[in-house]
């Protein structure tokens, strides 16, 4: 499963260099944040402790590592699949789903501030696409439940 | 030039409808061909619906494109988030043949296509490649000689490079460039390309978003500058308000915070009511009074001058 979101040839590369801790800010600043030990753990087969873990939520996907990358990889990778990983489980801050359930519902994640637009003078903000998003994500939703039972037939 | 939909996002219109007053009052202030569309949606944000469904986002985002697209417009976006979502979709689309079949059959149900024709980019890297240098110092009044600036890049607004390709992902110039069309000074400081460190009030980890708020304050604090000037909602909130809820808690750093057509608005003349300078929480007053004073000076000298002219001086 986890070999769906990674290469482990690049991995084990990035495990062995470490140039992203002089340009990976959260490296930098917060204690704790090392993206070469999730790795290695990714690696050993050995990263469930990671899921719950609130290092994995710390990475800011500044894009600083993808871009010094010799590989053009980057530690966000690992952190990347380690966060799908870890939602697929249902585990996750609270206001990820907050965020998730609004998005869902109105396909924002926030709705214009009409009395202090209009205070300010803006004009109506224009209509925004819900209702076909909404429908789209029907659609969306109906392609995947299709998908996930030829899946099964197959197996 | 060609003309362009403005993609507001969501955290600007709802959060900080006065960086819209902003960017709206100079769009218009010089005359550039835009337009409001509707039937947009969040772009949508990565960090939150990226990392539960990826085929979603994709999607939404195609569906975002595809509105531009089918009207023939570019887009320009005053949030780097969202232009670094719609820039990394679109080139995943087109490296991907297969998605775009894809996406494409499910947007045919809804009436839309991707092409992906249509050009994104920031409205900075858009200021300084498709605005220019003439037409920007054409249209100012009032330059920023004298003062010191600290620009904060924000991260999405040119990375991923591969997907957005408006400047060095690493050493970042158009920014400073601009700063200097308008006569200001950008400051070099060791933390400049560091992340705001927003994303962790995403994440229900405030403390730590103040942590990393800390890092930047604390150096232009150290080195002393008359503003910070940044490009994103994000990057606002960070700066802004959480500067402020430090402030509150007695820890003060005093740095003003302008969204980039603020200090372009400014120095085309447009007072700072019109620019919505009066919302932000941490205090620009400062900041203007010393622009004020500087050009009270300049004043003094000219008038000065003049005198000695009439009265037969060589200068
Ligand atoms: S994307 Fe994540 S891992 Fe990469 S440099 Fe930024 S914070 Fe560090
Ligand atoms: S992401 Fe690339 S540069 Fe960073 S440690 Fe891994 S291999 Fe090295």
């Amino acid at each position: 499963m986890i070999e769906e979101h990674l290469d482990f040839n690049l991995l084990r590369k990035c495990a062995d260099c470490g140039a992203c801790y002089n340009v990976c800010p959260s490296c930098l600043y917060i204690e704790g944040y090392d993206p070469r030990a999730v790795i290695k753990d990714i690696l050993k087969g050995d990263f469930e402790k990671w899921l719950h873990s609130e290092h994995i939520w710390q990475c800011l996907e500044c894009h600083q590592c993808l871009e010094l990358c010799y590989q053009h990889y980057g530690f966000e990778n690992a952190m990347t699949a380690m966060r799908l990983l870890a939602t697929k489980k249902g585990i996750h801050p609270a206001q990820v789903k907050r965020g998730w359930d609004m998005f869902v519902k109105t396909g924002r994640l926030g709705e214009p501030a009409m009395g202090q637009r209009k205070r300010l003078g803006l004009p109506e903000p224009k209509k925004s696409g819900k209702e076909e998003f909404l429908k789209l994500l029907a659609i969306y939703k109906e392609r995947k439940a299709q998908e996930k039972n030829r899946g099964e037939a197959e197996l | 030039m060609k003309e362009f939909a403005v993609f507001w996002g969501c955290t600007i219109p709802a959060r900080f409808p006065f960086i819209e007053k902003s960017v709206r009052t100079v769009l218009n202030g010089m005359g550039l061909p835009w337009r409001d569309c509707e039937g947009f949606t969040c772009c949508p944000e990565k960090s939150l619906i990226n990392n539960i469904d990826h085929g979603l986002w994709v999607l939404t985002g195609a569906r975002n494109i595809a509105i531009v697209d089918e009207q023939g417009l570019d887009l320009v976006s005053p949030c780097t988030g969202c232009i670094s979502n719609l820039a990394t979709i679109k080139g995943e689309l087109h490296v991907d043949h297969r998605k775009k079949e894809e996406v494409n059959s499910m947007l045919k149900e809804v009436g839309r296509k991707f092409t992906g024709r249509a050009g994104l980019n920031h409205l900075v890297p858009f200021f300084h490649d498709k605005v220019g240098a003439f037409r920007i110092k054409s249209a100012i009044k009032k330059d920023f000689r004298g003062m010191r600036f600290a620009v904060h890049y924000g991260c999405h607004m040119m990375r991923p490079y591969h997907a957005l390709k408006n400047d060095d992902p690493l050493e970042p110039k158009k920014f400073d460039t601009l700063i200097s069309w308008l006569g200001g000074e950008s400051v070099n400081y060791m933390t400049k390309l560091t992340c705001c460190g927003q994303g962790l009030d995403r994440v229900d980890q405030h403390p730590t978003a103040l942590q990393m708020a800390r890092v930047k304050l604390k150096e232009l604090k150290s080195i002393g500058v008359d503003a910070m000037v940044l490009c994103c909602p994000s990057c606002f909130l960070q700066f802004d308000n959480n500067q402020f809820l430090m402030e509150k808690e007695g820890e003060s750093y005093g740095i003003p915070v302008l969204y980039f057509t603020d200090l372009l608005g400014l120095a085309m003349g447009y007072s700072p009511e019109e620019l919505g300078l009066n919302q932000h929480r941490i205090s620009v007053d400062g900041f203007l009074e010393k622009w004020e004073r500087l050009w009270a000076a300049r004043d003094t000298e000219k008038k000065i001058a003049e005198e000695f002219k009439e009265e037969g001086a060589f200068i």
